[in-house]
Formats: structure tokens, C-alpha cells, sequence
């Protein structure tokens, strides 16, 4: 019997394994499964540092990801976006990524104008768009966002949209939102708005899990908060929704949590597959077969 | 020199950044640096745009194994810039278009001489040497001791010109300058000249006397062809099927002239372009939903019951709770006693100019208008007797109020901003229908019922809407976004780049548990540590690392994989990471150096000077 199991696991075709991932991720999803969260520090860092806030003070949401990472971030952008409209600040939009411009208009479209109809464009939301230059653009707007930014992404003279006309440059805003997927993100922004003027600029983060532990280094002197894929999505959505999510919160604001479910048993067949394949390296060793 | 040029941007550009970090009166110059940067970044994009086209129509031509993903490639790259660039399906940006106006082309210069304004006074000059505002500069000048502004002015170039100098004597001469300057009391509200755009713009059609009457004012050929042109497009027909009519359809009487309707062919027809207003006027034709109580109440819940099963007690609680909750004329009446209330008016400049010559001293900037105006006894009957009768119209209920009493243009505006906002018959059976439905089962008989007003009110919405897109002339075809929902690029992003992108990405799944099944091994205690690890992040992650060590106990909550995990990130990850980056920076310093000296050509690539 041990044989047998030893030449199927032995010579198992990637396809088995293929199969069992497609099996862990899709039941989950479809039977709804899901567990309770649990915040961290971290978490909880990050929803303090929003919770602080005062109505009307301004954010910067640096919405630097694209669809490829959606999945994991989405969750934690939408939970921003929620939360920043319930604590009734000041939202400024920007990416600077080509199609973050397109994640953007779902949050505003999905979010903000869908749940929040009482806010106004221009008074306590804009996008400003998509600037090409990477972690130049930060370096210019840090001192000086008109050296940029000159028109939102509408086009409208940024002198001609209330909220803007007091904002000299990012050291204005009174946090930072970062939610990157890749180059440049949540590091560009540190490296370049945070560590130069630490008096002025805050931020905090929400990354995906290949990012996270690249940026622990800067925690917590130049990031106090941060969110690490959907699992810290999961638990900041945990903190927003108990707050703000009323008796029934919309299931759009408990995605993170959703996901959780097949990402559990997702990691559990990781697990499993490496005690296999290690048990299947033992025997061949012991054996004395080719590894 | 083709070596040395680049070298001396980068040097050049190099040192300005590193200067502008550490000495901050040369902070501009690091702004001027990036800013230069940040442009070349995005001519970077052309490059690589012409880039790919050149690799991949290379591998086109050479056609070797795999050559076809070059096609697709190159042709979705082409596919997507067209589409993008150009706009290709993405209407005018609405906030930006001029609904209900024609518009033709006229050079500030070829304005009418009669219909410049001129009045004595001076133009302010600022200590600091600020400009006119920018609305303005074009249109107001100094002409021999009086000031002069040539076309009419809008209330927006008032307010940018008061708010230049904040003086009541100057603000008060802007008061006179922006009522002298504007068109003959005829045309007044139709006609204006919009300087920035450097278009004269007309709202709804021109008649002939009013053609004649512009023309009258300025001989020269680029007026007149202006006038001439206005008075074709503003009188332009556009015609469109109707599919079907409201049953007592009745054009607005700000329509009448506008809009004709041909039962027997489906047509109708509109003159000139329309405003938002004139369009959402033409398309409420349906009857407000008045309370229903009372006998009225059964009589409708018996026409539905009639129509399938009777109703479940929750589709009862619901079918009274959502009937109890429209309006009340209670409501209507607290509406327009509140409009009826005097108004506090801010004073204008003048006003305040005068009283301070006068010599007032504190000027109150408001002051009330009116009287205080309630609904008399006869009125308030009236609001509960238009609220019983489901045949009543808003337009009767208002000459009946005026002849009751008095009867303010406040409460007039308020009405029918009440009115405005009380749901159709059809919108409140749609909303029955679904709260219905959410409570149990409706038959098909019974959903057409509610659905049939609000079926009726969609399609003549439609058309009322295709009736203001085809007498809508863009006056900027491409303010559109590229991306607007429903466009062709909007439709590529969100059903093929999104998914594809999301596709290639989740697919890592399915490779990293393959690989983890066949290379992760404990062949040596370093891989072992790496697989220990390994495993405490993946259940950490999870509620999993929670739910197997949360028996541990409180003394010893250190060694639950939730609280491990934590360690290992915030110790042996940081501690690592930092030591890497520490190692980087020190390697980025010294090499950014050698480049910035020019010790390091590599980038330049290879070749003599």
C-alpha cells in the first residue's frame, strides 16, 4: 500500500495538483466559507492613524495598483475609501501607475458616489489623475504640486476646484494613503514624501503579501501602519466595518473577509503538499534513489 | 559629443538633486530637475511604444516558432491606441457641453463697436502687480479715463473683477459696468459671447426679428455670418421614432414651439437644440403618486391580489408600510410655509457704497425681503384635496393656491420642487413590486401589473433622450474620457485587460503550489529553518495559525503562530532587510557617483565621440 502511494505521489502529474488548487480556492468561494479576524497591531495602527483625523482635514490616496493585484488589494482600497467618507476628510486621488486612473473611477463610482451622494466633486473629493514619472513625480509634489498637477483629471484648472486651492504640495495633506501593487508604491512614497519630512508627512499603507515584508524595515518611524495583502485587509475591514458598518454592512465592505476563507484552506494544501513532497524526498532518500 | 552631451545632463541634472536635498534655499532647483525628468518619462512612453513595434514586427517578419503572439500582440497595441488616443465611441464630456445652445465662431475683435459698455472710472492697479483676472483681461481696458468692456459681460466675470480690489466703491462701479453690459432687454438671457472660447452663443431658436435685430448692431462679415450661422443651427430640425406616447401627452407651453408630435407616423420632432430643463420637462408626463389610504388602498391591493395569490403577512406589513410611506400634504404645507418666509438678501455693493457715504458706519452686508407668507385656511384645504384626488395636476393646484391667497414665486419654486421630487405612479409600483417580492413570491400577472406604468415611463424617457442627443450639437466632440463607461476602450479595459491581467496574476497559484509540491525540501538545516518558516507565515496568515495554538496558554502567547508570525516580520524579516538595504544604498551612492563623474560610461552603451 505504502508503495503504491509512494509511486503515485512519486510520479504525480502537476495537473493533480492543478486540480486540488482550482478545488481549495473555488469551494470555499462557493459555499461562502469564512472565519473570524482578528486585528493586529499593525492594523489597528493604520486605523488609528484614520481615526485621528478631524472632518475636513486632508488625505492623499495614492491608489498605485492595477488589476492584476485588485485581488488583494481592492478589498483594503475599498476599506479606505469607506472609511475616509465616514470620517468625512478631504479625499485627493491620485496613482502613478497607467491604469490605476481606471481603479480610481471604481472607487469613486463604487464607493463614494454610489454610497456617499451627499459628497461633492471638488469640494471633498477630486482625482487628479495619472502622472507619468514614477518616483519623480513624488519628488516634484512633494514641494510643489501645481509643478504637476495643474488640472485634475477631468482637465479643470486645479485653481478652480475649492479643495485645491489652499494645497501648495503633498506636505499639505495631513495623511498619506498609499495601496500599491508593485513599482513605484508604498516604498517610493516613503523613501521620497515621508523620510524627508517626517514633521509634515504621515502615511500609512496597504500592500500586497510579496511587498510586506520589504517595507517592515521602515515600520514604524516612517510607516507607522501597515496592511499586508488580504489578510490585513481582512482585519482593517474587521475595525471599520464593527465602527461604521451599521447592523447590516454591505457585503462590498467585508470582501477582505470573504476572501479569507479560500485563502485558508489555499495555505493549509500549500502545507500539505510540502510535508508530502518532503515525505516523498525522505523515502527516496532512504531508498536510495535519484532526488 | 554624443557621448558628452548625455553626460553632462546626467551630471548636471545628478547634482542639482543631490545639492537641492541637502541645502534647502536650492530646493527649486531639484523641483526644476524632477519636473524635467518627469517629462522625459512620459516621452519614454512614445520610445517604448515604437520599441515594441519594431521587436515584434522584426519577429513578424523573421517569423519564427511563436511569431503569432507577435501578431496579436501588435495588433491589440494598435487596436488600443487608436481606440484610446482618438476617443473612437466616447461622447462629450457633459459637464463641459453647452445643452440647449447653438454656438458659432467670433474673434473678440469683430464684437459689435455699439455694444461696447463704457463708463468713467479707473481700473484698479494692485501693489503687487497682479493682473486682471484672467476672465477679464481680454474684455476690460482703459480708454481715455473710462473704463471699457467690450461684449456682455456673465455673472462670473463680475465676480472675478469684484473680487479683484475688495473696496466697495470699485465693487460697486462693477455692479453698474456688469448691468450696463449686457444685451437689448430683447435678447437678454438668449444671447451671449463667451470671450475665452471666442463663440457667440444663442439658447433655443432664434426668431427672425431677433436675427434682424443682431444683425442690426455690426455690419461687419464675420458678425453677420456669425448671426447667420446661429440663426440656421438654432433652428435646425432633427426628427426621431417614438416607439410609443404617453397617453395624455401635452408639450410643456416652453416647448410649444420647439416640439411637434405626429401620432400617426411616430415621430416627433424638435426645433433647435434643448436645455437639460426643457428635456426633463418634456419627459415628466407622468402622474405624481398622491397617498393611497383608505378605500383606495384595498382597491389597489385588490387589483393585484386579483391577479395571482393573495398576499403573504409579510408581503402585507410590507405592502402597508411602503404605501404609508409617501407624502403627506402635513409635509407639503410645512414645505411652503417655510419658503413663504422672508428672505435674508445679501445688500449689493452699491447699496452698501451708498450707506457709507452716508455715513452708516456698522453696514450690515444683508437685509430681509418680503413678508412673512403662510398658507391661509383655504389654502391648506386645497394642498389636502390635490393630495385625495389622483387626478389633480400640479399646474391647476398652483392657480387655485394663488387664487386662494397670497401666494409667493418662493412657494411657487418650492412646490415644484416638491413636486419634482414625489415619485411617479410608475416609479412607486416598481418600488411596491420589489419590496413585494422581497417579502414572497409574486405571480408574472402580478409583476406585469406594477411593472406596466414604469415600462410605459422608461420608453418614452428613451426617447425623449435620443430626441436631446440628436438636437445636441457637441461643441467639443473630444472632451470626452477615453475610458468613459460604454466606450470602446472602456469595454476592452474592463472585459479583456482586467481579466487577463487578474488571470495571469492568480495563475501564480497554481505554479507556486506545483513547485512548493516538487523543489521545497529539507535537504540541510538552512532549507529546513527556511521550511519551518515557511510554515508558521502560510497558517499565520490565516485564522488557521489562530485556531491550532490557541489552547496555548496567556504565559506562553508568544508561541501561538498568529503572535510568531508577527515576530518573525517584525524581527528576523526587518533585521535582514535592513541589512540588504543598508548594502544597496551604500552600492547606489558609490556607483551613482561613478556615473555622475562619468567614470561609469556603461549606460551610454558602446561607440566613440
Amino acid at each position: 500500500m505504502i508503495d503504491i502511494m509512494y509511486d503515485i505521489l512519486k510520479n504525480l502529474d502537476r495537473r493533480w495538483i492543478f486540480l486540488l488548487m482550482f478545488l481549495s480556492v473555488g469551494i470555499p468561494i462557493l459555499f461562502q466559507l469564512q472565519f473570524p479576524e482578528k486585528p493586529t497591531g499593525l492594523a489597528k495602527a493604520v486605523f488609528k492613524e484614520i481615526e485621528n483625523l478631524d472632518e475636513g482635514d486632508r488625505v492623499l490616496l495614492a491608489w498605485d495598483f492595477e488589476p492584476a493585484t485588485e485581488g488583494e488589494l481592492g478589498p483594503m482600497a475599498t476599506a479606505f475609501a469607506l472609511h475616509c467618507c465616514k470620517k468625512k476628510v478631504k479625499m485627493y486621488f491620485l496613482s502613478l501607475l497607467p491604469v490605476g486612473p481606471q481603479m480610481i473611477d471604481e472607487t469613486i463610482s463604487g464607493i463614494v458616489e454610489k454610497d456617499f451622494p451627499d459628497l461633492v466633486y471638488g469640494q471633498d473629493y477630486v482625482n487628479l489623475g495619472y502622472k507619468s514619472g514614477y518616483e519623480g513625480v513624488i519628488k516634484v509634489i512633494i514641494t510643489d504640486l501645481r509643478g504637476l498637477y495643474s488640472t485634475d483629471a477631468r482637465g479643470t484648472n486645479i485653481d478652480q476646484i475649492p479643495m485645491c486651492q489652499d494645497v501648495e504640495s503633498v506636505q499639505d495633506m495631513d495623511l498619506i494613503l498609499s495601496v500599491s501593487g508593485s513599482y513605484p508604491g508604498t516604498k517610493e512614497w516613503v523613501q521620497y514624501a515621508a523620510t524627508p519630512y517626517p514633521d509634515k508627512v504621515r502615511i500609512v499603507a496597504g500592500c500586497t503579501g510579496v511587498q510586506s515584508p520589504l517595507l517592515y524595515p521602515y515600520i514604524p518611524e516612517q510607516l507607522p501602519g501597515l496592511l499586508g495583502a488580504i489578510k490585513g485587509a481582512a482585519e482593517y475591514e474587521k475595525l471599520v466595518v464593527k465602527k461604521y458598518g451599521g447592523l447590516e454592512p454591505d457585503p462590498i465592505y467585508q470582501e477582505g473577509i470573504r476572501r479569507m476563507g479560500p485563502q485558508l484552506v489555499a495555505h493549509v494544501l500549500m502545507i500539505v503538499l510540502i510535508v508530502v513532497g518532503n515525505i516523498v524526498y525522505f523515502m527516496q532518500r532512504a531508498r536510495g534513489e535519484r532526488t | 559629443m554624443k557621448r558628452t552631451i548625455p553626460l553632462l545632463i546626467t551630471a548636471i541634472g545628478g547634482f542639482a538633486l543631490i545639492v537641492a536635498f541637502f541645502i534647502p534655499e536650492t530646493e527649486g532647483w531639484g523641483e526644476v530637475a524632477a519636473i524635467w525628468f518627469d517629462i522625459l518619462a512620459s516621452i519614454a512612453f512614445i520610445l517604448g511604444g515604437g520599441n515594441l513595434l519594431k521587436i515584434h514586427l522584426k519577429k513578424i517578419s523573421d517569423r519564427p516558432a511563436g511569431w503569432g503572439y507577435s501578431v496579436v500582440t501588435v495588433i491589440a497595441f494598435l487596436i488600443t491606441l487608436t481606440i484610446g488616443f482618438l476617443k473612437i465611441g466616447s461622447p462629450p464630456a457633459t459637464r463641459q457641453e453647452y445643452f440647449g445652445e447653438s454656438f458659432a465662431p467670433l474673434r473678440l475683435s469683430a464684437f459689435p463697436d455699439s455694444q461696447v459698455t463704457r463708463r468713467p472710472g479707473q481700473i484698479p492697479v494692485k501693489a503687487d502687480g497682479a493682473p486682471l483676472p484672467a476672465s477679464v483681461r481680454e474684455q476690460l481696458s482703459q480708454e481715455n479715463g473710462q473704463i471699457a468692456f467690450r461684449g456682455w459681460m456673465a455673472p462670473t466675470q463680475k465676480r472675478d473683477l469684484s473680487n479683484f480690489q475688495d473696496e466697495l466703491e470699485w465693487q460697486c462701479a462693477v455692479e453698474t459696468l456688469f448691468a450696463e453690459a449686457q444685451p437689448p432687454e430683447s435678447l437678454s438671457g438668449k444671447v451671449r459671447y463667451d470671450a475665452d472660447h471666442g463663440a457667440l452663443g444663442f439658447a433655443g431658436i432664434m426668431q427672425e426679428s431677433e436675427r434682424d435685430a443682431l444683425l442690426a448692431m455690426e455690419s461687419g462679415p464675420e458678425w453677420q455670418q456669425a448671426v447667420g450661422r446661429l440663426f440656421e443651427q438654432s433652428r435646425a430640425k432633427h426628427i426621431v421614432v417614438a416607439t410609443s406616447f404617453p397617453e395624455n401627452l401635452s408639450i410643456p407651453e416652453s416647448l410649444a414651439d420647439a416640439v411637434s408630435v405626429d401620432a400617426q407616423d411616430n415621430t416627433i420632432t424638435v426645433t433647435g437644440p434643448l436645455s437639460t430643463s426643457q428635456r426633463d420637462a418634456l419627459a415628466r408626463q407622468f402622474p405624481i403618486a398622491h397617498p393611497v389610504a383608505g378605500e383606495r388602498r384595498r382597491e389597489l391591493r385588490g387589483e393585484i391580489e386579483k391577479r395571482g395569490s393573495s398576499f403573504t403577512d409579510a408581503q402585507e406589513k410590507t405592502f402597508e408600510k411602503t404605501l404609508d410611506g409617501t407624502w403627506t400634504p402635513q409635509q407639503l404645507r410645512t414645505v411652503l410655509d417655510g419658503a413663504g418666509k422672508a428672505a435674508e438678501q445679501d445688500k449689493t455693493a452699491c447699496e452698501m457704497f451708498a450707506e457709507k457715504t452716508a455715513g452708516v458706519r456698522d453696514i450690515e452686508p444683508t437685509k430681509t425681503v418680503g413678508e412673512d407668507t403662510t398658507l391661509n385656511e383655504a389654502q391648506v384645504a386645497l394642498l389636502t384635496r390635490f393630495a385625495d384626488d389622483p387626478d389633480a395636476s400640479p399646474g391647476q393646484l398652483i392657480d387655485d393656491l394663488k387664487a386662494a391667497g397670497t401666494f409667493t414665486g418662493g412657494q411657487v419654486a418650492a412646490l415644484n420642487s416638491f413636486i419634482a421630487s414625489i415619485p411617479t405612479v410608475g416609479q412607486r409600483n416598481k418600488d411596491l413590486c420589489f419590496a413585494l417580492l422581497r417579502a414572497g413570491p409574486l405571480t408574472q400577472d402580478q409583476r406585469d401589473l406594477l411593472f406596466a406604468d414604469d415600462r410605459a415611463q422608461h420608453s418614452w424617457r428613451v426617447t425623449v433622450g435620443e430626441l436631446f442627443a440628436a438636437a445636441h450639437v457637441p461643441k467639443y466632440e473630444w472632451s470626452g474620457e477615453y475610458r468613459e463607461q460604454g466606450s470602446p476602450f472602456w469595454w476592452m479595459f474592463e472585459y479583456a485587460f482586467k481579466p487577463l491581467t487578474a488571470t495571469m496574476f492568480a495563475m501564480l497559484a497554481f505554479y507556486v503550489a506545483s513547485a512548493a509540491f516538487r523543489a521545497f525540501r529539507a535537504k540541510n538545516v538552512e532549507a529546513s529553518l527556511l521550511l519551518g518558516t515557511a510554515f508558521i507565515i502560510l497558517l499565520g496568515q490565516t485564522f488557521a495559525g489562530v485556531l491550532l495554538t490557541s489552547w496555548l496558554p496567556e504565559s506562553l502567547s508568544g508561541l501561538r503562530i498568529n503572535n510568531l508570525t508577527v515576530y518573525i516580520m517584525s524581527v528576523f524579516n526587518t533585521a535582514g532587510n535592513r541589512a540588504i538595504m543598508i548594502g544597496i544604498a551604500l552600492g547606489i551612492a558609490s556607483t551613482s557617483l561613478k556615473v555622475l563623474l562619468g567614470v561609469d560610461r556603461s549606460y551610454l552603451g558602446s561607440g566613440d565621440d
